[in-house]
């Protein structure tokens, strides 16, 4: 008798998770943002990919439909970028749960994605991944205020950016 | 008359007591006492329950978890529900049960089962732990007082029914096998429980002298104290001796003669008469009795390989009395002058030859605690040092060689260089003498304060 969490990995969970994606067009159609039934189902399989790799399990709709409705409003994405932004929006938020070593919630992490996004970011993934949630996660692991810097001159990592 | 016993379809030996629910389900499928819809149900139950769970560890806070923690949660419902589904006395019964009752509804019954299980084990420590033996081996206290409390502190069943988070490193003549989580400590306890009781009726004293004759340092070795006074007991009624503990070198004689050529059978018989005369004599209660008798076949196998290598008196310890055994007291001497003392290092190190080196220490060194400082300050080689040891008497080499006793490498880590050069130096010379000579020297060392 097999007692593995493999179990899950089931067609019924991932038709329902599809449905639910399609369903979130409905509210970002007003930003002219859609997704068709094989892109949501791509955007299925990299949820199923990110939580292997990253040696997670889900239960219940999961976030995917959470990110879409807190993304859909963001000026840097449009239905060029759309899912492709999604499908990385997806890992990064698992590696960084993993990383954060759950201490944050789904809600408060989509919450700070989506704030560095718009704001220190101004749209690059590269940056959200690589300098804001390393630096979240560094702080919530060491017990440091979530916007805490060791590098003073970080204020100005706004004009830095800038400069470049 | 035996009772009667209702046919089980499902073999209650092919059941694990560490992970029962899923072993009956397994026995129950095979039986065909659950279909395949049945336990299809079964399942989607269970994986919905740990939805529950896990939302429920998260705060709400999560969809997802690890798969480790996801894992842990899952063990932790099925261990709950085993608990449950033990108290059917027929593992059909209990088959039955998985399809008539919801998870949810099972999960809810064994977790009280388990609060029930806490609080009786809890009250069964507490009177461990009032009647404790008075003994000096630092396990037995460290595993039963505070390896079992922090047991008590650490123990979640909500989300760690099966974890017993300690190691119980105290270990129990009769092992706990099979089970896990709360029964396993409650069993463990319980056998804590008997082996104290048995204890109970010698002296602390004669546990101790008889512990001694097993090892003098019996205080800092993992051993069970149980066992060696319930084959001393043992030992005394074969021998017609009082219950003292008190076997002497013609007793340990007479057992190997008793149990000699004899089979395990024939040995498991001799004890089991023994066990008897010590329940009369000693008039305990028959669940203690139960206790002793099912440590015999351990003991009867214990006997018999020792009867077979002829070390019958590793089994029958007669007890030791280190007490009265003669120390020796090494007087160091006083350190001389400082000014001195650097003025005799100088001279030492401007030496060339070895012979000068040691005709200097022989001249100006008049006590070990300044032998012991030049040895290991004039930055000797392995050589000279050597030359130094030669002309010490034998009384000198062993005060030395008890404060540089031989150490391993991870032993030595610790040391200073010159440190582990006079250690290696002196046990390497120790080494090389005589054996008789180096006997002594080693019997010396360990007479020693």
């Amino acid at each position: 008798m097999e007692f593995k969490l493999s179990l899950f990995n089931n067609a019924l969970i991932q038709k329902q998770a599809v449905s639910e994606i399609i369903k979130c067009n409905d509210v970002t159609s007003r930003f002219g943002l859609a997704l068709t039934e094989n892109q949501a189902k791509a955007l299925v399989q990299t949820r199923t990919t990110a939580l292997n790799e990253n040696g997670r399990i889900e239960f219940g709709s999961g976030i995917i439909n959470k990110i879409i409705y807190e993304f859909c409003d963001s000026p840097y994405i449009s239905e060029r970028n759309y899912e492709k932004t999604l499908h990385e929006l997806i890992e990064i938020f698992y590696y960084y749960k993993n990383e954060t070593l759950d201490l944050i919630s789904d809600e408060d992490l989509i919450k700070y994605m989506k704030k560095a996004f718009d704001g220190v970011c101004k749209g690059s993934l590269e940056l959200l991944s690589g300098r804001e949630l390393y630096n979240l996660a560094h702080n919530l692991r060491c017990g440091y205020p979530i916007d805490y810097t060791d590098n003073p001159n970080n204020d100005d990592k706004e004009d830095e950016d800038e400069e470049y | 008359m035996k009772s009667i016993e209702r046919i089980s379809k499902i073999d209650k030996q092919k059941l694990s007591g560490e992970h029962y629910f899923e072993s009956v389900l397994e026995q129950a499928c095979i039986c065909k006492i659950l279909s395949d819809s049945d336990v299809e149900k079964i399942q989607l139950e269970y994986l919905s329950l740990l939805a529950k769970q896990s939302e429920k560890f998260n705060n709400g806070d999560s969809c997802s978890i690890q798969i480790e923690k996801a894992q842990d949660l899952l063990n932790s419902i099925m261990y709950t529900i085993g608990l449950y589904l033990k108290t059917y006395e027929n593992p059909d019964d209990a088959a039955l049960a998985l399809k008539q009752n919801t998870i949810d509804d099972m999960f809810i019954k064994g977790k009280k089962i388990i609060k029930r299980m806490v609080t009786t084990t809890k009250l069964l420590h507490l009177g461990i732990v009032n009647h404790i033996v008075n003994t000096q081996n630092v396990f037995y206290r460290s595993t039963i007082v505070d390896g079992i409390n922090g047991f008590f502190k650490l123990y979640y069943p909500e989300f760690g029914a099966h974890k017993i988070h300690i190691t119980a490193d105290y270990p129990t003549y009769n092992g706990v096998q099979d089970l896990t989580g709360i029964e396993f400590i409650r069993k463990y306890l319980e056998n804590i429980y008997f082996e104290n009781l048995f204890c109970s009726f010698f002296s602390e004293d004669s546990i101790h002298h008889l512990l001694c004759g097993f090892d003098e340092n019996y205080s800092e070795l993992i051993i069970n104290i149980y066992e060696p006074v319930l084959t001393s007991a043992l030992g005394c009624v074969l021998v017609g001796k009082d219950i003292n503990l008190e076997l002497s070198d013609s007793d340990v004689s007479e057992l190997t003669r008793i149990f000699e050529n004899k089979t395990k059978p024939e040995i498991k018989e001799i004890l089991g008469q023994a066990l008897e005369a010590v329940k009369q004599k000693l008039s305990f209660k028959d669940s203690l009795f139960k206790y002793l008798s099912d440590s015999l076949p351990k003991i009867a196998s214990d006997v018999k390989n020792a009867e077979d290598t002829k070390t019958i008196n590793k089994i029958f310890i007669i007890p030791a009395y280190p007490e009265n055994n003669t120390k020796i007291e090494f007087s160091y001497g006083k350190k001389m002058d400082n000014k001195l003392y650097r003025r005799i290092i100088e001279k030492i190190m401007q030496c060339q030859e070895t012979q000068d080196k040691v005709q200097i220490i022989k001249e100006n060194i008049h006590s070990l605690v300044d032998l012991e400082d030049i040895l290991l300050d004039a930055e000797l080689s392995d050589l000279e040092i050597n030359e130094v040891l030669k002309i010490l008497t034998p009384v000198e080499f062993t005060a030395l060689l008890k404060k540089y006793p031989y150490r391993n490498d991870f032993e030595m880590d610790g040391l200073k260089e010159s440190e582990k050069q006079l250690c290696s130096c002196l046990n390497n010379l120790l080494f090389s003498l005589p054996e008789k000579q180096r006997m002594m020297i080693e019997k010396a060392v360990s007479m020693s304060k």
